[in-house]
């Protein structure tokens, strides 16, 4: 049913849409476009800083440190979080609920938290080394921290509500008559599951998979804090590019460059799924 | 159509009970060190003292940044609220390509990674005289916080009628008041589930505080930060407990009022 | 109190498609007037618009003798009841009365008094503090018209308002209706797809097809003289026959159609079909006799195999073939004799004046 909207309403409507929109373009947009303007123009307007990309040792590998680290986070979280929303879907009454609620709150705390948690459990003199070392099990504690293995752990134990809840809204929406159906056909429950099952829930999959990935690359906090200045991604880099060496071009740069992947990313999964139900706008 | 367990369907439980362990231990060692009664990260051995929660209400600088925090946060929030609530409203009611577009643009600040808006924060920030001040990290964390609202807003609006603002210009409201009266009232459960995403947000915002804020703004993640890089101390587990259990009363509260207001939604219908 | 409407060459238009074209229509004051039509007719954009919420890209939209084309809606005192219901969840049963009298500053005694009453009104009496989520569809449909009736509205219009509930409770809610028309003398301005719904209600039927009014009357003669194919066959069932006219008297017609000749009696006005002509004819089922040999006299008849018989009570609903195509005809069952069966060779016969000459606007 059409309804036109007099001049009156419109109006109103106009307002509510236009006002936000221009704050957010001078309050954000606008500080964006300057990372972006800067990356071309500081210290020498032109290509140079990106040149740096292709020719710079160090830069390459940040770069690889952070497609390392992200792949591998993405893809634990995915299958940590897929067993536990297919569980917290399938498990009758409350054991469902109480699984769920267990990814809530880890998906509430606080990321500061959770890093300085896992500092106190793992560093040098940490909790687990302690304990390991009084048992008599060591005599040197292990390095769990300051390296690769702390980051990844950080960053799997932050990810995976990321990765549970949306898996968990996609199974939701899959018929649940689906697995018995195939199973009373004669397919047996891995079957079953591979052949049904998952291909239902592969959209889901693909765009929990790219948001994860995508959340990963500009992390920040908890590298920064379980890597120790050792394990290097790129927004440490980045930060570092402008606190230490004020070297803004090249910070600008790797910025600009992120974002352009990340939009990049946007563009695959918007092959692959709806990009405005993923941002649950429709 | 029931079938028993099958040994994989056990098997995943499994794995996703240990996942939970995974996602919980960290948190269950932050309490026992919140009590050692060392100065340094330790487990309590047999003894446990209070010394680390005294300092937090001794030392007014813990205060101060959670004071700072609470400005912040309830500042970026209603901000937040307001951005956001017009968008989706304005959306909600308008709804053509254009519109759609907007929508999509406003929810940026969701992907983008916030080392990157930090720096063009810092950038213009400085040029506008905002670095270090309330209203600067305010409406840079409102900016992050607004398509959280956006996007609750918008849910709680699918499912209001459009024929809801005609019934009321029909019976004699403005446009304005049919907005007041009607459109808004529906769409408050988006703003309040909006709201506390924002204030979250901004609660827990690190990257983009560290690089506009120094001394005049001094926010509890920054003080975090910033304990845990000069010297751990046990303070830290202190703050870290009462945060963890503040976000499980806060979880369970959520969950009590969304029962109640479910059995309020099965309440007697008529004949 | 109620006032009348008028529609002067009113055309809504969306990019290129015409949702109503150049439609000039009186409603009398005080009327039960029902647009009818198929779905997306135009028959909810013409409501539309005389509640305020299309505007016209041309033409002009009158309340009594005043242009209401450029009024809001909520200046034009038009109550109306919306497909849905468009109930206010957020506000009890009370509070949704009360929302109009308060926007027009009644004082709140006078509200509460007035909200009472018309609770009673409409047989809801004690059902103010519910909320609209927890009433049935048939109370939640007596709260949206009491709504919309409280502010003694000049013009209640109503939007397909009965189609979402069972088939009792809205022969129940047609009766309150035309019971409270009586009482009001308000101006009801009805849309429905429901054609049976249109002939028992209303004092007079607008029939609209694509944009247009296609045909405009109290429901009786609607229904025995449509004008074109498409209202004879949306308003009732019809047989159509397709001929060419062979000759000419003053009172009737002669035609053949399927290699039969047929007479057509001529109404007392209207143009007669010329020799040579097609003709086309509407013929309802009801006016068809059945008997199992030729009838003789100055019917006319066709022969007859009969391929469907459905007994529906008082009466048969009967197919058959016939040179003329497949006809429907519907016959009492209490009339004794042999109950028709399917294979039956039978005579189908009709006087010359039952068909209607009919416009084909397929």
């Amino acid at each position: 049913m059409t309804a036109d909207m007099d001049a009156g309403t419109r109006r109103v409507y106009l307002v509510l849409l236009l006002a936000p929109l221009v704050l957010l373009a001078g309050l954000y947009l606008f500080p964006l476009s300057r990372v972006l303007w800067l990356s071309v123009t500081v210290p020498t307007p032109g290509f140079g800083n990106f040149e740096r990309l292709l020719t710079s040792s160090a830069i390459h590998n940040v770069i690889w440190t952070t497609v390392r680290i992200c792949v591998l986070t993405t893809t634990l979280a995915l299958l940590i979080g897929y067993a536990i929303a297919y569980a917290a879907l399938h498990l009758r009454g409350w054991r469902g609920e109480l699984l769920l609620f267990f990814v809530l709150l880890s998906f509430w705390l606080s990321v500061l938290i959770r890093a300085f948690a896992w500092l106190t459990l793992l560093q040098s003199r940490g909790v687990i080394n302690t304990w390991l070392m009084g048992a008599g099990i060591i005599d040197a504690p292990l390095p769990l921290i300051r390296n690769e293995f702390g980051v990844v752990l950080g960053m799997v134990h932050y990810m995976i509500p990321y990765a549970a809840l949306p898996l968990y809204a996609n199974m939701k929406g899959i018929d649940p008559r689906l697995v018995p159906a195939a199973r009373g056909l004669g397919a047996g429950p891995v079957q079953a599951f591979l052949k049904v099952y998952l291909p239902m829930s592969l959209p889901g999959l693909i765009s929990a998979g790219i948001l994860t990935f995508i959340f990963s690359l500009g992390f920040y906090v908890t590298p920064a804090l379980l890597g120790g200045g050792k394990t290097i991604m790129i927004a440490e880099y980045i930060a570092a590019q402008i606190n230490d060496t004020l070297n803004w071009g090249l910070g600008s740069m790797l910025a600009t460059a992120l974002l352009l992947v990340i939009f990049a990313l946007l563009a695959v999964m918007s092959l692959f799924v709806d990009l405005r139900k993923v941002f649950g706008v429709k | 159509m029931e079938l028993a367990p099958s040994k994989p369907f056990r098997l995943t439980v499994f794995g996703a009970w240990l996942a939970i362990l995974f996602l919980t231990l960290p948190f269950a060692v932050v309490f026992p060190v919140s009590v050692t009664p060392h100065r340094y990260l330790s487990l309590p051995d047999g003894q446990w003292s209070s010394r680390h929660y005294q300092t937090l209400v001794d030392d007014p600088s813990w205060i101060l940044s959670i004071r700072d925090s609470l400005v912040v946060a309830g500042g970026s929030t209603l901000v937040a609220i307001l951005l956001g609530t017009m968008t989706a409203l304005a959306c909600w009611r308008i709804s053509s390509r254009t519109s759609e577009a907007v929508r999509m643009v406003m929810l940026a600040p969701m992907i983008v990674p916030s080392i990157v808006h930090a720096l063009g924060f810092y950038q213009v920030w400085a040029q506008l005289g905002l670095l270090d001040s309330y209203p600067g990290l305010i409406l840079a964390h409102a900016m992050k916080g607004t398509p959280y609202v956006v996007i609750s807003v918008s849910a709680a609006l699918a499912n209001v009628d459009l024929r809801l603002e005609q019934a009321a210009r029909n019976l004699g409201a403005t446009a304005t008041q049919a907005l007041w009266k009607v459109i808004i009232p529906s769409a408050r459960p988006g703003m309040l589930a909006g709201s506390v995403f924002a204030f979250a947000l901004s609660w827990d915002e690190l990257v983009v505080t560290l690089f506009i804020t120094s001394r005049n703004v001094y926010t509890l993640p920054r003080k975090i930060w910033d304990g845990i890089q000069d010297n751990i101390n046990p303070a830290i587990a202190a703050v870290a407990s009462i945060l963890i259990v503040l976000t499980v009363i806060a979880m369970v509260v959520r969950i009590l009022l969304a029962r109640r207001q479910a059995r309020l939604a099965m309440a007697p219908t008529g004949p | 109190m109620s006032a009348s409407i008028r529609l002067e060459h009113v055309t809504k238009s969306y990019g290129g498609y015409l949702a109503i074209d150049d439609v000039s229509l009186e409603i009398g004051a005080g009327q039960f007037v029902t647009l009818l039509g198929p779905s997306g007719s135009g028959k909810t954009t013409l409501l539309m618009t005389i509640a305020g919420f299309v505007r016209p890209t041309r033409g002009r939209v009158l309340a009594g003798e005043r242009d209401i084309t450029d009024e809001p809606p909520e200046r034009r005192e038009f109550g109306m009841v919306f497909q849905g219901y468009a109930l206010f969840p957020n506000m009890t049963v009370a509070e949704n009365l009360a929302f109009p009298l308060k926007l027009r500053g009644v004082p709140s005694a006078a509200i509460q008094q007035e909200v009472r009453r018309m609770l009673d009104v409409v047989h809801l009496p004690g059902l103010g503090g519910r909320y609209p989520r927890e009433l049935s569809g048939g109370q939640q449909q007596r709260v949206a018209l009491a709504r919309a009736l409280i502010f003694n509205p000049k013009v209640l219009l109503l939007d397909e308002s009965l189609s979402a509930l069972d088939k009792k409770l809205r022969a129940e809610l047609q009766e309150e209706l035309r019971d409270l028309h009586g009482r009001l003398g308000t101006t009801f301005v009805f849309v429905t797809h429901d054609q049976e719904e249109a002939l028992s209600m209303s004092d007079e039927i607008v029939i609209v097809n694509r944009g247009r009014i296609v045909q405009r009357g109290a429901p009786k003669a609607l229904y025995d003289r449509p004008d074109t194919r498409f209202v004879a066959d949306f308003l009732g069932r019809a047989n159509f026959i397709e001929g060419a006219a062979t000759s000419l008297s003053d009172r009737e017609v002669s035609y053949s159609a399927g290699g039969l000749s047929l007479r057509h009696g001529l109404p007392a006005a209207g143009a007669a079909p010329q020799p040579g002509q097609p003709v086309l004819l509407g013929l309802r089922p009801e006016k068809l006799r059945l008997a199992s040999e030729a009838p003789g006299g100055q019917a006319n008849a066709v022969p007859a195999e009969i391929t469907l018989v459905t007994y529906e009570g008082a009466d048969y609903h009967i197919r058959a073939t016939t040179p003329l195509g497949s006809m429907q005809a519907i016959v009492a069952s209490t009339g004794g004799g042999t109950s028709p069966a399917r294979g039956d060779k039978v005579w189908l016969s009709w006087d010359q004046d039952a068909a209607v000459v009919l416009r084909d606007d397929r």
